[in-house]
């Protein structure tokens, strides 16, 4: 290879680097979006509620779609699950293991997940669903990002 | 997982639960049929995606397969067949090529993948929950022709 390679290559290397580090990377706001969902019909049942977050990445803009599984539990608490396996990141569903009605299941390597998103050992996923930072005002459903379960 | 060099690096990693590919075959043509090759492009992309979001961790969506509309049959279908038959050589067991163009149907069967074709729904002059409603159904038909071959293949 002549110079020429050579200084291209040196050039290219700094417009790279400042593309993807990470500390220009404008954190996406943890602003909380309203997810259209009114408290009164959030149900024991978990449902898939998509909604937009618009997100930043270095000059990339973009809205992008996200999902939260949304239901009350045991204790009468709302919680807003992330429907991402923690495998490889497949969507999970809701009952749709006819052998399991009341868990969470990954069609790609059959992940399993309990309805409080801690997964079934024995099962691909390492760790249990994302949960969604949540804020309820005027009876609405607000989420914020996705955080790593309590008990993970 | 998609051609990135960041799915890439997980791919690699973690071949061994990747047995799945996608291409999408999309026409390019001029004059009178443009407009039509770019909206037959433009849903399939959209709709292969999406499913690729939805099953990521098993798939691996390749760049597009792309051709001229008036390049000759035989030669668009046998580099068609040059890159599946490389897929399955590279293990790959599973093979879907998405398309809305009419005419690949009549290789159907000359092809060792599953090829699904999608009829183009005139997104552009719907309003926006339609046009997401619409594409919800699709994918999730998409979904269930992906996770049955899983099913009855495994
Ligand atoms: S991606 Fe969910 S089990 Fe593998």
């Amino acid at each position: 290879m002549g110079t020429g390679g050579f200084m291209a290559a040196g050039m290219l290397m700094p417009m790279v680097r400042f593309a993807i580090d990470p500390i220009l990377k404008t954190e996406a706001a943890s602003d909380m979006v309203d997810i259209d969902m009114k408290v009164d019909d959030i149900t024991t049942e978990p449902q898939m509620k998509k909604f937009k977050v618009h997100q930043v990445d270095g000059w990339y803009e973009s809205d992008v779609e996200q999902a939260a599984f949304v239901f009350k539990n045991d204790k009468g608490d709302i919680v807003a699950l992330s429907p991402v396996c923690k495998h490889l990141g497949c969507t999970v569903d809701w009952g749709t293991n006819p052998a399991y009605p009341d868990e969470f299941f990954c069609p790609c390597h059959a992940g399993r997940y309990y309805k409080d998103g801690v997964n079934v050992e024995g099962t691909p996923p390492l760790a249990p669903l994302d949960v969604y930072e949540m804020d309820i005002k005027d009876g609405k459903v607000f989420l914020g990002k996705p955080m790593p379960h309590p008990k993970a | 997982m998609k051609w990135n060099s960041k799915e890439i690096d997980i791919y690699l990693t973690s071949k061994e639960y990747v047995d799945t590919a996608f291409i999408t075959l999309i026409p390019i043509s001029f004059n009178g049929e443009m407009k039509q090759s770019v909206a037959m492009g433009e849903f399939s992309t959209v709709l292969t995606n999406e499913i690729e979001r939805q099953l990521h961790g098993r798939t691996l969506a390749f760049p597009p397969f792309t051709y001229l509309k008036s390049e000759e049959r035989e030669k668009k279908l046998n580099r068609l067949k040059e890159w599946t038959s490389k897929l399955f050589e590279q293990g790959f067991q599973h093979l879907f090529l998405f398309t809305s163009d009419t005419e690949w149907k009549q290789f159907e069967h000359d092809l060792d993948a599953a090829l699904i074709w999608l009829p183009v729904i005139p997104l552009e002059h719907m309003d926006g929950k339609y046009k997401a409603e619409i594409l919800q159904e699709q994918t999730k038909q998409l979904l269930q022709i992906v996770t049955n071959k899983w099913q009855t293949e495994s």
